[in-house]
């Protein structure tokens, strides 16, 4: 056999396939800011109830009423989270508190692009943090639906990954259907895009080959594992997309799905409680659909920041700076609140009153990458962090 | 009979006019000698894509059929000018085919007499209509341009309603205005009120909290940008300054009427980029929040870098930002000065095919490269929603992005839908490809060659004729032949970049 390069790239690849296969990765992104505070309760916190007099959850020991779910003496579920009490109890399930990036202009686009960057723009560095993931760790062998944004448009997370994809609903992607003869559209369109830019070339190339895997995906119907009852909306549709690709073995490592409308200013309650259980019925429908296949799957759910400690005059909480995340999968080491509680009295709050990030939610992602998806050069993905793992994974 | 049902029977009779007399409404535009396809009209022909291309798809939604006559005829400044013009710009086939939409012309408090449905319909349909048909383009241009700039969900609260009056009132009006002007109607505006939650801003006793929420996004997306030098502590004090403005809700007596309220208005002293108002000023402390804001540099250069990204490429020449920067500066803000500015830089001139058509721009083109008969009905909507730029969709107060990197996912929308176009495959839009292939003077059987040099503004690469012919030729007959052919001119690499 002749020594080229691509050979020799294929037998490294193929003495990595014999590793056991990475985690796929589903990246949940709560846009417009989630209110931490009140979807994980701090209900030991006196200046909790005093900041929040309305919009405080009342504690687990009220005799009656809406009340946190206790989880651990100290913190507690929102209660339009209960669905996601079963990964808890599984143990599949790990919350971290009080975390957060270092953006300080407090704008949801600043703070969502540089979440989704992980680095800031100064650095030079672009793309992603998934993106630089994928570039750091080679393409080649790899599946064209590695990499899969769902919806109509790639997300900032993916931005300059190798291969990556937005994808809607894939009963929707097919090629002219009603046109005379697809294979001839294919060919052609396969040929001018060929000689297309670099970008153009490898977008075309990429929506060409996802479309041949989808045709035959298509052709089955698909009853959810476990009796499954996905929540009837746009984020339960992408994850039931999600999990179908998932267990249809069509080699995806990374998929993020995005759960709109956090932005929470003004009469917050009415707005969050549906979208919490929007996210806890979906994740724990997606967890049940799996069944064993939960093993080698990494949820991992954050948002670019959470709220101010104190509620403002409409109800509703503005912009402010540690949330929470959770991170659910087969191996996480779940059951537990990680934190390290900067606390809520005055003068432990960062100016105008906000929650003081103590964990870097990148310390979050490099221990998932590290652990779960084979990255050796962590480094290269958050470059210039100091990165500390969380003991999230055994 | 209830004002309700009077507006029903007005909106069945519109219906009635979409559909029935669509052809008559052509046939008039034809009659007024500037509707439809015209008789015989020009295409390119030369290998690097022409001048007048690029101007038209960079400052319209590119090129009409006869458009390039038009330009050759007065000129790049020419046209420019008689762009910068619009109201010497005779539009009447334009506003024929989108006077039907009555919700349009409805003060904003009698916008609840329509059904949601219908004012997200019309509105929407209307400006597809103004991009496709309108002679008046750099200004349907700009209009998109602003109302990125000024994005508003048409899906927070009552938005639905309010968004057509915003259109018409704010980004319509001051398109080609004053850029103060411009921001004062749209903070003024019950849309903006309403999805930034300025109607919520208020301070009655002491210990209230402002809502910051417009505040922000006024220095960080509507002014100075997010690195503009503004601080926290700058945006809480306009906050404070912009107390006591709201707009009265849809259940309230004179709704969406927008007031200021004195008693809910923080009136003490507030400092704003170093500048003190003095307490005291009320309603002018807005006033006084604008001239700081819209006059600062940080406002010329990032409304500068906006325009540069989106008429020149999406990372600006930092030599076109600071020309056009200080056309803005210079002119107090003068819109069409800035922009005359943008379209006479060397850079724009030299940045051909640098910019990845956004699915608007893209869809647009393609029915004016066709020579379209739309109705902009729910089939074609739906091609825009599926790349995810229908109009007045976005969420997030940021607008649609201008880069090519989250639109790069959307090409296999577009291949359907240019072969869906030109095969006739969606409700309410039709193509005649053999009186655009007459019209432009093609010899039948070489319609691939013709559509390349018409749709690219340059002859076709060799690969590129071989293409398009091989692909035409596997159709069985004439009509399927020169569908094929224009479906992928528009479905290729190159009609995806202006």
């Amino acid at each position: 056999m002749m020594m080229t390069r691509r050979n020799l790239l294929r037998m490294v690849f193929d003495a990595e396939a014999a590793l056991p296969a990475r985690d796929t990765l589903v990246c949940v992104f709560l846009r417009g800011g989630a209110d931490g505070l009140n979807l994980v309760v701090p209900f030991e916190e006196k200046a909790y109830y005093k900041l929040r007099p309305s919009l405080g959850v009342a504690r687990p020991d009220q005799p009656s009423g809406t009340k946190a779910m206790n989880l651990d003496g100290r913190f507690g579920l929102n209660p339009a989270l209960s669905a996601l009490k079963d990964l808890w109890d599984e143990k599949a399930l790990a919350i971290v508190h009080a975390v957060g990036s270092d953006d300080q202009t407090r704008s949801h686009f600043e703070a969502q692009d540089l979440m989704e960057r992980a680095t800031a723009l100064e650095t030079g560095v672009s793309g992603g943090w998934l993106a630089r993931h994928f570039q750091t760790t080679g393409t080649e062998g790899r599946s064209p639906l590695m990499a899969v944004g769902m919806g109509p448009r790639l997300p900032e997370t993916l931005r300059g990954a190798p291969v990556a994809l937005a994808l809607e609903s894939f009963d929707e992607f097919h090629l002219a259907r009603n046109s005379a003869s697809p294979e001839a559209l294919a060919k052609a369109l396969e040929r001018l895009y060929g000689a297309a830019e670099t970008d153009l070339a490898n977008a075309g190339g990429q929506s060409l080959r996802v479309l041949g895997t989808l045709d035959r995906l298509r052709q089955e119907t698909y009853t959810p594992g476990g009796g499954a009852a996905y929540p009837d909306s746009e984020f339960g549709r992408s994850l039931i997309s999600v999990a179908r690709l998932i267990k249809a073995g069509v080699g995806l490592e990374a998929a993020c799905v995005d759960l709109n409308g956090w932005d929470t200013h003004f009469g917050q309650a009415v707005l969050i409680d549906s979208l919490q259980r929007d996210l806890a019925e979906g994740l724990a429908a997606f967890r049940r659909d799996l069944g064993e296949t939960f093993k080698r799957v990494t949820v991992a759910v954050m948002s670019e920041f959470g709220r101010r400690a104190y509620e403002n005059t409409a109800f509703g909480t503005d912009h402010g700076r540690a949330g929470v995340m959770f991170v659910a999968g087969g191996a996480v080491r779940g059951g537990r609140v990680i934190t390290e509680w900067p606390g809520m009295e005055p003068g432990q709050l960062e100016e105008p009153g906000d929650l003081r990030v103590t964990i870097d939610y990148r310390d979050v992602l490099a221990e998932i990458l590290e652990k779960r998806q084979g990255q050796l050069q962590i480094s290269r993905v958050f470059p210039g962090v100091p990165l500390r793992h969380r003991g999230i994974f055994a | 009979m209830k004002r309700r049902d009077f507006l029903k029977v007005g909106a069945a009779g519109a219906a009635l006019a979409t559909s029935g007399c669509g052809k008559i409404r052509a046939k008039l535009g034809d009659w007024l000698g500037d509707g439809g396809v015209p008789d015989a009209f020009s295409v390119a022909a030369g290998a690097e894509t022409d001048d007048r291309v690029h101007l038209l798809n960079r400052a319209a939604f590119g090129p009409w059929p006869g458009d390039l006559e038009r330009v050759a005829k007065l000129g790049t400044e020419g046209w420019i000018e008689e762009q910068l013009n619009p109201a010497g710009i005779n539009d009447i086939a334009c506003t024929m085919r989108t006077r039907i939409f009555e919700s349009l012309h409805m003060k904003p408090g009698d916008m609840y007499e329509f059904k949601k449905k219908v004012v997200e319909e019309e509105l929407t349909r209307y400006t597809v209509l103004q991009a496709v048909y309108s002679k008046r383009q750099l200004y349907e241009v700009m209009v998109e341009f602003w109302s990125d700039h000024f994005n508003i969900h048409i899906g927070k609260a009552d938005c639905a309603w309010l968004l057509a009056p915003d259109q018409r009132d704010t980004i319509r009006a001051h398109a080609f205005g004053k850029f103060r002007d411009l921001v004062r109607t749209s903070a003024l505006s019950p849309a903006m009120l309403v999805y930034l939650d300025g109607r919520e801003n208020r301070k009655r006793k002491p210990d209230e909290m402002p809502n910051e929420n417009y505040a922000r996004e006024l220095l960080e997306l509507h002014t100075m940008g997010v690195h503009g030098g503004y601080t926290q502590r700058d945006v809480m004090e306009v906050a404070r300054c912009l107390t006591g403005w709201t707009c009265r809700k849809e259940n309230q007596l004179r709704k969406a009427r927008v007031e200021f309220h004195a008693g809910s208005h923080d009136d003490g002293e507030k400092t704003v980029l170093g500048r003190t108002i003095p307490a005291g000023l009320k309603e002018q402390d807005l006033e006084r929040v604008l001239d700081i804001v819209c006059a600062h540099p940080s406002t010329a250069l990032y409304i500068a870098e906006k325009l540069c990204r989106r008429f020149i490429e999406d990372t600006p020449p930092p030599s076109a930002v600071a020309k056009v920067a200080k056309a803005f500066t210079d002119s107090g803000g003068d819109i069409r000065a800035t922009l005359r500015a943008t379209l006479s830089t060397g850079e724009f001139r030299a940045a051909k095919g640098r910019k990845f058509k956004r699915p608007f721009r893209f869809v647009v083109s393609a029915l004016r490269a066709a020579g379209a008969e739309t109705e902009a009905r729910p089939a074609l909507l739906k091609y825009l929603q599926s790349m995810g730029q229908a109009p007045f969709q976005h969420p997030t107060p940021d607008g649609y992005p201008d880069e090519q990197g989250p639109w790069l996912g959307t090409l296999m929308w577009r291949w359907n839908f240019a072969l869906a176009l030109t095969s006739n495959a969606i409700g309410g839009t039709t193509v005649d490809t053999a009186g655009l292939a007459k019209a432009m003077g093609a010899p039948a059987g070489s319609e691939p060659e013709w559509f390349l040099r018409h749709a690219l503004g340059r002859e076709g690469l060799p690969m590129e004729k071989e293409t398009v012919r091989e692909f035409a030729a596997s159709a069985s007959d004439p009509w399927h032949r020169r569908a094929q052919a224009l479906g992928l001119v528009l479905a290729s690499p190159a009609f995806q970049k202006c």
